[in-house]
């Protein structure tokens, strides 16, 4: 939990070790090779009993023990601890699996049947695990914390408790593009005059759904003559792009190398320490996003506890320790008290209603999943 | 069965439960259809994903593969050969240290390497940097996210498998060998040509095959150093076994990238017995 009374907090964003920095890295570098490298020794496991209290009116008491697939130190510093101690016969252990993307997450759970009980997913992923029955549905009448949840994000969230989300929007040095940037439609216009000082992200979801933005289509169109119009605006824009990259995208913004970068808001911030000149914007058309959070798999023995845990979770003030620990925008305003100031006041981690609703977040593509893969080898292969 | 027979027992259990099983596996779901809703696999021994594979831009894509590996094998044998034939000329002492200095790179992570050519070679790196202080050039390198960083990037990391067979084929030629041919009237040029080339031949036969089938799957390099804007079939492969989780298209374009490189194998093998004959 903050301690509100301590000195300003100097945040260290780069020790943050995001989850979508390493579904990015897996992806790029496949092949589990760097995951593996990362992941390999973070597994970490809780196992401690604790002290018996009831937290946001579950009926009784859970007890037992349940595994969470997570990222290393996506959680509160002392989420788990605090939650054995308020429930007595409880435990929870994390496990961290390598999984590089939406389908390998899918395909995990469905050849570990029972491994896992709950697991950090976005709204994409729901849906899929929906369709390939791997997602155990929650009571949330057992989950009554959810209330704090802001409405946009409970709406956009179906089958769990959403937990944090992060915007695609643009980074750019105010200082070399004297011009400003507020839309899509200026990076394409300035990408001539900025060749080769342009980089895009290099994950279809995310790239692709900017430009669907850029054309005023929906970012989880799954409309054939929609993704053909978003392919040819891509491969319009690529002999300007200096590069596609989901590792250390705001570095080039940070040295000078690159001026325009779309990139992701948790990234922005930790830029924008090392060089003021950096500014991010969300593009008037709009832009996407991702949100995400916790789910009960399906196989899971202990749904109580899950739901327990969940409930926890949401409570203000631990979920502050969690945003806390990790520099994520957030999905609960009742917790902004507990929050720390340089998160809470950051406009891009904590933006306003009227950007939230320019904001889309990446939904389920259900058959549509292979169409966009093509698409976006045949923009890659242009 | 003689006793040193069973020897061979462990390497081929341990071949074919990790080598050959795989592969059959492989084989087996190339022929499979992966419901991408519900991710159940289906063996109906089905030719659809190979059909798949003739899209333009899958072949496209592999003939993209295919250049980039013979790029890199020309560049290593030009590169390698010089070395290999310094390195074989030297005394024990000499060839030892220097063979050391070829194998270091392999003590780290090729990961690891490729991520530290992007800071040797962005813009404001020590490259452009003394290259600049050198009045080299008058403005920037501009090579990072280039065709010029993966031919660099692809260099660095397969020369070693080039220089070491060329080297093992170069360190047998005796002295007196090339003795004989200078006695002979033979010129610097004439002497590699006529008699070091024609020696070297099987182990640049040998880095090229090494060198060949290694690069024809890369698509860290061009990812990495390249920017990542050029399709490569390593990608593609992992791409549908990561991402998509079609296992069995990926499976059948694997099948084809072996069954294309062991036809080149196999024509090249053919060409070299041809050679022998006549």
């Amino acid at each position: 939990m903050a301690d509100r009374n301590a000195p300003a907090v100097v945040l260290d964003w780069n020790a943050r070790l995001s989850r979508r920095r390493l579904l990015a890295c897996g992806l790029q570098l496949g092949g589990g090779l760097s995951m593996a490298a990362i992941l390999a020794a973070c597994s970490t496991s809780s196992n401690n009993g604790g002290q018996q209290s009831g937290a946001g009116g579950s009926p009784s008491v859970p007890t037992g023990t349940i595994t969470m697939n997570n990222y290393p130190g996506w959680i509160g510093k002392t989420e788990i601890s605090d939650f054995e101690s308020q429930f007595s016969s409880a435990s929870v252990k994390t496990k961290s699996e390598p999984t590089e993307s939406i389908a390998s997450d899918v395909l995990f759970f469905k050849q570990n049947p029972g491994d896992y009980d709950m697991g950090l997913e976005d709204q994409s992923a729901v849906g899929q695990m929906i369709a390939s029955e791997v997602l155990q549905p929650i009571d949330f009448s057992n989950i009554p914390n959810i209330k704090y949840v802001d409405d946009t994000f409970r709406k956009s969230y179906s089958h769990g408790l959403p937990t944090d989300y992060g915007k695609v929007g643009v980074g750019y040095r105010k200082d070399i593009v004297t011009e400003g940037i507020t839309s899509w439609q200026d990076i394409w216009n300035l990408a001539p005059t900025y060749s080769g000082q342009i980089t895009f992200l290099n994950l279809d979801r995310d790239c692709m759904g900017s430009a669907l933005k850029y054309l005023g289509y929906s970012g989880n169109s799954t409309t054939e003559s929609e993704l053909e119009a978003c392919k040819n605006a891509l491969t319009e824009i690529k002999p300007h792009l200096q590069a596609l990259t989901n590792t250390n995208v705001a570095g080039g913004l940070v040295k000078g190398t690159v001026a325009i970068a779309m990139d992701w808001d948790f990234d922005m911030v930790a830029a924008q320490q090392k060089e003021p000149n950096i500014e991010w914007v969300i593009p008037s058309e709009g832009a996407v996003a991702y949100l995400e959070g916790w789910i009960a798999v399906k196989g899971t023995d202990n749904l109580p506890l899950v739901e327990a845990f969940m409930n926890f979770h949401a409570d203000p003030k631990n979920y502050a320790g969690f945003v806390n620990n990790t520099g994520t925008a957030y999905v609960e305003s009742a917790a902004t008290p507990y929050v720390d100031e340089a998160i809470s006041k950051n406009p891009i981690l904590f933006p306003d209603q009227d950007v939230l609703a320019r904001v889309e977040y990446e939904d389920y593509l259900g058959e549509a999943t292979a169409l966009w893969s093509k698409i976006w080898d045949e923009f890659k292969s242009a | 069965m003689r006793p040193r027979t069973l020897l061979l027992v462990p390497s081929l259990l341990w071949f074919t439960a990790f080598f050959v099983a795989p592969l059959v596996l492989v084989l087996i779901h190339s022929f499979g259809r992966m419901d991408l809703v519900t991710f159940e696999m289906r063996f109906d021994w089905n030719l659809q994903n190979y059909r798949n594979i003739l899209d333009p831009i899958y072949f496209r894509t592999l003939l993209r593969s295919l250049a980039l590996s013979t790029s890199t094998t020309i560049l290593c044998a030009l590169v390698g050969l010089p070395v290999a034939y310094f390195i074989s000329r030297q005394n024990d002492r000499w060839q030892r240290g220097l063979l050391v200095l070829v194998i270091v790179p392999f003590w780290t992570s090729f990961v690891v390497r490729i991520y530290a050519m992007v800071n040797a070679l962005e813009n404001g790196g020590p490259i452009d940097t003394l290259a600049r202080d050198l009045h080299l050039v008058s403005g920037r390198i501009n090579v990072l996210y280039t065709p010029k960083a993966i031919a660099i990037g692809m260099l660095y990391s397969y020369l070693p498998l080039m220089v070491l067979p060329i080297y093992v084929a170069l360190e047998r030629i005796h002295p007196s060998v090339l003795d004989a041919a200078s006695d002979l009237g033979a010129n610097g040029w004439q002497l590699f040509r006529r008699v070091i080339l024609p020696l070297a031949v099987p182990g640049l036969a040998a880095g090229a095959v090494i060198v060949g089938i290694s690069a024809t799957g890369e698509y860290v390099i061009p990812e990495i150093l390249g920017g990542g804007k050029t399709l490569m079939l390593g990608n593609v492969i992992a791409d549908q076994f990561l991402n998509v989780g079609d296992y069995p298209f990926g499976s059948a374009i694997a099948v084809s990238l072996l069954l294309v490189l062991t036809l080149l194998l196999l024509v090249g093998r053919g060409t070299q017995r041809m050679e022998a004959i006549t």
